[in-house]
């Protein structure tokens, strides 16, 4: 039986699937954030002399990395409440994408970390830096600006992870592009058009993040 | 040398005669004969929709629609095991019976007029609907107490396989309740199960069959809607077959076999069908 396309029947859907990116791009910069601060915590443990902290933020990263997302995902929404803890929606997504997050960001913040030369952090010391200001003054900053690149592709990484939130009824772009699937039956152009819609949101936000890497640049 | 040729012509000419009188009064012969002289019936059905076909650990095919074949095979050879299942999709079910390569289709086949136009439908053998299921020890012990808990104000959330339909199936059943849509109906008992949704809204036959097996999980409303009948499948230019295959069912739901149909209604859904009226015909009664 012939197809044919016909994208009349999807074009007042648009808005919503500009509500459901946006909500994607919510999603992702909030688990970003979280992601963030355990992916520094633990990337202090793995170079940390301290054994324990150091094996544990390496299991985090081998048990986090190899656990699919969606597996996660589901663990957090079905799972958790089983053990009395009963996230909303969007709060189990958000937890579940951190965590993961987390494991990906200590690698990147452990890499950031290793590439300091140790004669600032040495020089930290020697003006008289406590500890942790020698983290949060010294090796913070130029970690940061060391990672940059890394960081943006872990956005993006991110905010493609957010249509498996669909799987846990989260109106994001990808849940609607089913709901008007099973509306129209118009699956081609409806995969086609939301498929565009996250390339060029990647690529925007890729393109912003390269214009931020170049301010920070050391020149 | 003309006289043979003459005998030659006369004897064909009466040889064709006979062949043509001999073939209309042979007897039609049906799917019913060709069953009955192969000995066995072969039945399409699928193998992955408890509790209408499944396969058991010990291989064997298994279910309500199983049941209707068997009782089928019951009712031709007196013997309940005659039967060959032929594993078939959703989507092979009207081909392979139009193409003969099953004697009959038993595979929870909804009875629709486009779907009648192609292949004939026995009689209803069980009529589906949507119900909503409760995890048992849950928030809401029936249907009642989840209306008047939307009545009361309080979010009741029902989960949903989602669909064109779902949102405005969900406030046919539970006006002022809040739908959540999965992807899978696995997923619907995931919500159900973790808490995540107050009901499910799946196939009745699914939650007798849960209730009935998992009494400490779950638990039926007692509400259902959307009914939609279920028959097999036939082809639709024998209608000695069509006849017979009716004849067996009815009686079986209606009839001197109606014990049979009453003990797969009881496994399969856990509840036992109303038994027939003695006296007028139950399928001519209202009620």
């Amino acid at each position: 039986m012939a197809y044919f396309i016909n994208f009349g029947l999807i074009w007042k859907y648009i808005p919503e699937f500009l509500q459901g990116l946006g909500l994607g791009l919510v999603l992702a910069a909030i688990s970003l954030f979280f992601g963030m601060i355990v992916g520094i915590l633990l990337a202090f443990c793995a170079i940390s002399k301290n054994k324990f902290a150091h094996r544990f933020a390496s299991g985090y990263v081998t048990v986090l990395r190899n656990i699919p997302l969606l597996v996660l995902t589901f663990f957090c929404y079905f799972g958790l409440p089983d053990a009395g803890i009963m996230l909303s929606k969007n709060a189990s997504f958000v937890f579940a994408l951190s965590l993961y997050a987390g494991a990906y960001l200590t690698e990147v913040f452990r890499a950031g970390l290793k590439s300091i030369s140790p004669g600032i952090v040495e020089a930290g010391a020697a003006i008289g830096l406590r500890k942790y200001q020698v983290m949060l003054s010294i090796q913070l900053p130029i970690m940061f600006r060391n990672v940059l690149p890394s960081l943006s592709n872990n956005f993006i990484s991110l905010f493609k992870d957010t249509s498996l939130a669909s799987s846990i009824t989260i109106v994001e772009l990808t849940y609607l592009a089913r709901k008007v699937n099973t509306i129209t039956f118009r699956v081609i152009e409806v995969w086609l058009i939301v498929g565009l819609m996250y390339m060029v949101t990647c690529y925007l936000i890729a393109f912003l993040l390269r214009l931020i890497e170049r301010r920070l640049q050391i020149k | 040398m003309k006289k043979g040729l003459a005998i030659v012509l006369v004897v064909t000419l009466l040889v064709g005669i006979c062949s043509v009188a001999f073939a209309a009064v042979t007897p039609y012969k049906s799917k019913l004969h060709e069953v009955l002289e192969r000995g066995y019936l072969i039945v399409g059905t699928g193998s992955t929709n408890v509790p209408w076909h499944s396969i058991n650990e010990k291989g064997e095919y298994e279910g309500f629609d199983i049941e209707m074949a068997r009782i089928l095979a019951l009712g031709l050879f007196g013997d309940a095991s005659k039967v060959q299942f032929v594993e078939q999709a959703s989507d092979q079910r009207i081909p392979n019976t139009l193409a003969d390569k099953v004697d009959i289709t038993f595979q929870f086949m909804t009875i629709n007029p486009t779907r009648a136009q192609q292949v004939a439908f026995s009689i209803p053998y069980y009529t589906e609907g949507i119900g909503l299921i409760l995890k048992t020890g849950g928030k809401y012990k029936n249907y009642d107490e989840l209306v008047a808990a939307v009545a009361a104000g309080q979010t009741v959330t029902i989960a949903i396989l989602q669909n064109a339909d779902a949102t405005a199936n969900v406030q046919r059943m539970v006006a002022g309740s809040k739908d959540d849509q999965y992807e899978s109906q696995g997923l619907v008992y995931q919500a159900v199960d973790s808490g995540r949704a107050d009901a499910g809204a799946v196939d009745l036959s699914s939650i007798k069959w849960l209730a009935s097996k998992n009494p400490e999980k779950y638990t039926d409303s007692g509400f259902a809607f959307n009914p939609q009948n279920y028959g097999a499948a036939m082809n639709p230019y024998d209608q000695v077959w069509i006849n017979y295959v009716n004849q067996v069912l009815l009686d079986c739901m209606t009839g001197a076999t109606y014990p049979l149909y009453t003990a797969a209604y009881e496994k399969w859904f856990g509840e036992t069908p109303t038994a027939p009226n003695i006296g007028m015909p139950s399928m001519f009664r209202a009620k």
